[in-house]
């Protein structure tokens, strides 16, 4: 941590070289005026998902990286190269630390796509210095983190867009069934997801050069280096940081983030919250159920249900159009729109931390095994102090939301 | 995530992982008197399985207030007993969970070393006895530069309004990173003494500290709002909507006195 204190100790406190573009949002955000009528960007967490949402941005004339930022030296050299290859040009800058970037001015907006335990630190910090954030999902590591994710978006009036892509593009025969009326009317719909993240106490390895392990640990409990611990494989069988606790909820959140916010999007319950989940343990069969305030149901793996398998009345529903992405270029287009006309994005924060929230109150209920009541509005489990240890968790120094 | 894993392959590992990531409950006491034996030796490296029945014990106790005092009681001697860093650091996730009065002493033991302090923190942060909070109160003078980020931000996260005075004298702390802990800690504190000691700060805040102060006053006048103090939360609005605060900062704190000034 030494080496990031100084460095941080002297970016905050006075200048740092970078070359200097009028960010759009100087010129009113509208896209009117900018240099090459771009936004500004930066990348944090660039590599794996990173790699491919820098990817995506990348591609588009209407922005223009000018900083990235990973704690990983090979990766962020080979993006750094990347993205000045691209331009023609030396102007986009390598960083280890993110707060080096997040104080740079002429930055209109940033994505981040670090593992999940950093996400909440990081987009409030954008929020908190001006910048619009597209976050990889899943977009929160505890529930306390979901509200102050939201309030910062809010306060500060930035566009804060969650990360899948899924929740529109995978799903959409039984969104359009259920928005058009063809399904009835919708009562239960099921998601199978897994696996739950465990604990990792796998001995440790020479921390390799060019990583700053103690950056990649940020908030969460110090442990030693392994490559499972800070691999990025999509694998969540032990062998990357998606399997474990205190960096992500496993499956639980990551395909959860997916399938649970294809769901949400489909019985229409993205903007709620449910207010009960259920555990049920059926000769050692375990599965849960949340319950939202309109007596929509959302299973996770019940027995002999498919997943996104919806439960309806025969009759015909209602009808109303599905909600559909802004601009052009997917989810990320959506983003990039939202930030030129300051519309909210189709994976608004809330949405996304709804999603998110589902997949926290699944997890303390398979970590407690029993039922639990959420209060939605003031974030806490009823009546249950030791559910409620399970809200958040303390930060290691010098991290602090 | 663009993986290739398909929505059917996804269903069908889930569908069996909830059963397959429990051990089956042991909570017999040989299995966990075996598992206590276990924790001595315990280190980075060993079989996390091993520890399994003190899970199922701790699970199994919910709701019979004597098996949990006795489990609790176990795993702080344990603690006293002298551990691995990661054996410590099993004990006190476990402590987080089901910690009470009597575990705070132990816990507070941990606070003052730079390689324990967060573990104990981790504890602490949530356990929701007074005495807790005055552990960390306590800790707080005494800890290193670079620990004392932690305990202002577990302080601040339980809104301990007894810490405002020690917090507060750290708002112009030279080490940055204390200076800015003690300024968010406050704002989530958001009562009318946290909001007078950062509403004078922000009014003299050096040019490093400006966006964590005026973050800090916003977070705190929307506590103030929701805890009814209106007027207290108006006059943090207005201060940052004047000045030479960011733009950004002067929107959020318009926006503000607009929700202020209409709330009821």
């Amino acid at each position: 941590m030494s080496a990031g204190r100084r460095a941080f100790l002297k970016t905050t406190a006075a200048s740092v070289a970078f070359p200097y573009l009028i960010p759009a949002s100087a010129m009113g955000n509208a896209g009117a005026v900018a240099p090459s009528n771009r936004i500004v960007m930066a990348g944090i967490g660039i590599g794996n998902m990173g790699h491919g949402d820098l990817g995506s941005f990348l591609g588009r004339d209407d922005v223009q990286y000018v900083a990235v930022c990973d704690v990983k030296r090979d990766v962020r050299d080979s993006q750094v190269n990347r993205v000045n290859e691209k331009y023609g040009n030396k102007d986009c800058k390598a960083y280890r630390d993110f707060r080096e970037v997040m104080v740079r001015g002429d930055i209109d907006a940033v994505h981040c796509a670090t593992p999940d335990h950093w996400h909440a630190i990081i987009v409030i910090e954008a929020c908190r210095n001006g910048k619009d954030i597209y976050c990889q999902k899943p977009e929160t590591k505890t529930l306390r983190e979901g509200k102050l994710m939201v309030d910062a978006a809010r306060r500060y009036s930035r566009v804060v867009s969650g990360g899948s892509q899924r929740v529109l593009e995978d799903y959409r025969g039984i969104v359009d069934a259920c928005w058009g009326g063809s399904k009835g009317i919708v009562k239960s719909i099921n998601v199978n997801v897994g696996p739950l993240p465990t604990d990792c106490n796998k001995a440790g390895e020479p921390v390799p050069d060019g990583l700053d392990w103690d950056m990649w640990l940020g908030p969460a409990p110090w442990a030693p280096y392994h490559p499972h611990r800070c691999s990025g494989s999509y694998n969540i069988d032990g062998t990357s940081w998606r399997s474990f606790k205190d960096y992500s909820g496993g499956g639980m959140t990551d395909w959860g983030a997916h399938h649970f916010g294809g769901a949400t999007f489909a019985i229409d319950v993205r903007e709620l919250e449910p207010e009960e989940v259920i555990f049920h343990n059926e000769n050692g069969r375990k599965f849960a159920t949340c319950r939202y305030p309109n007596g929509k149901l959302l299973h996770h793996n019940y027995p002999g249900r498919g997943n996104l398998d919806v439960e309806s009345t025969n009759e015909t529903g209602p009808s109303k159009p599905v909600p559909n992405y802004a601009g052009t270029g997917g989810i990320y287009g959506d983003f990039i729109d939202c930030v030129k006309t300051r519309g909210k994005p189709f994976r608004d924060i809330e949405y996304a931390v709804h999603t998110a929230t589902v997949c926290h109150l699944f997890l303390i209920a398979y970590e407690l095994e029993r039922s639990l009541k959420w209060d939605t509005a003031g974030q806490q489990f009823i009546n249950d102090d030791e559910a409620n240890r399970l809200v958040d968790v303390a930060r290691r120094e010098p991290w602090v939301i | 995530m663009t993986n290739t894993d398909s929505v059917g392959m996804a269903a069908a590992v889930g569908a069996v992982a909830i059963g397959a990531g429990r051990a089956v409950a042991q909570t017999g006491s040989a299995a966990l008197d075996a598992a206590f034996e276990t924790l001595k030796t315990y280190d980075w490296g060993s079989d996390r399985g091993a520890l399994n029945p003190i899970d199922q014990a701790i699970i199994a106790s919910h709701g019979d207030a004597a098996a949990r005092k006795a489990i609790e009681k176990r795993l702080v001697d344990a603690l006293a007993g002298g551990l691995s860093r990661s054996a410590q650091d099993y004990v006190c996730r476990k402590l987080k969970v089901v910690g009470t009065s009597q575990s705070i002493e132990a816990l507070a033991a941990l606070l003052p070393a730079q390689e324990t302090s967060h573990i104990a923190r981790y504890a602490l942060e949530r356990i929701a006895d007074e005495k807790a909070a005055e552990a960390m109160r306590d800790a707080l003078p005494k800890v290193s530069g670079k620990l004392k980020p932690g305990m202002i931000g577990s302080l601040g996260v339980r809104r301990d309004t007894k810490s405002i005075k020690a917090i507060s004298g750290l708002l112009g702390d030279s080490d940055i990173q204390v200076a800015q802990a003690a300024a968010q800690s406050l704002g989530l504190i958001g009562t009318p003494a946290a909001a007078k000691e950062l509403s004078a700060f922000a009014q003299k805040a050096p040019a490093n500290m400006k966006i964590a102060a005026a973050d800090a006053c916003l977070v705190c006048a929307e506590r103030l709002l929701a805890d009814g103090e209106k007027s207290e939360a108006l006059a943090l609005y207005k201060q940052l909507n004047s000045g030479d605060q960011p733009a950004h900062v002067k929107v959020a704190a318009m926006k503000g006195m607009l929700a202020a000034t209409t709330r009821k």
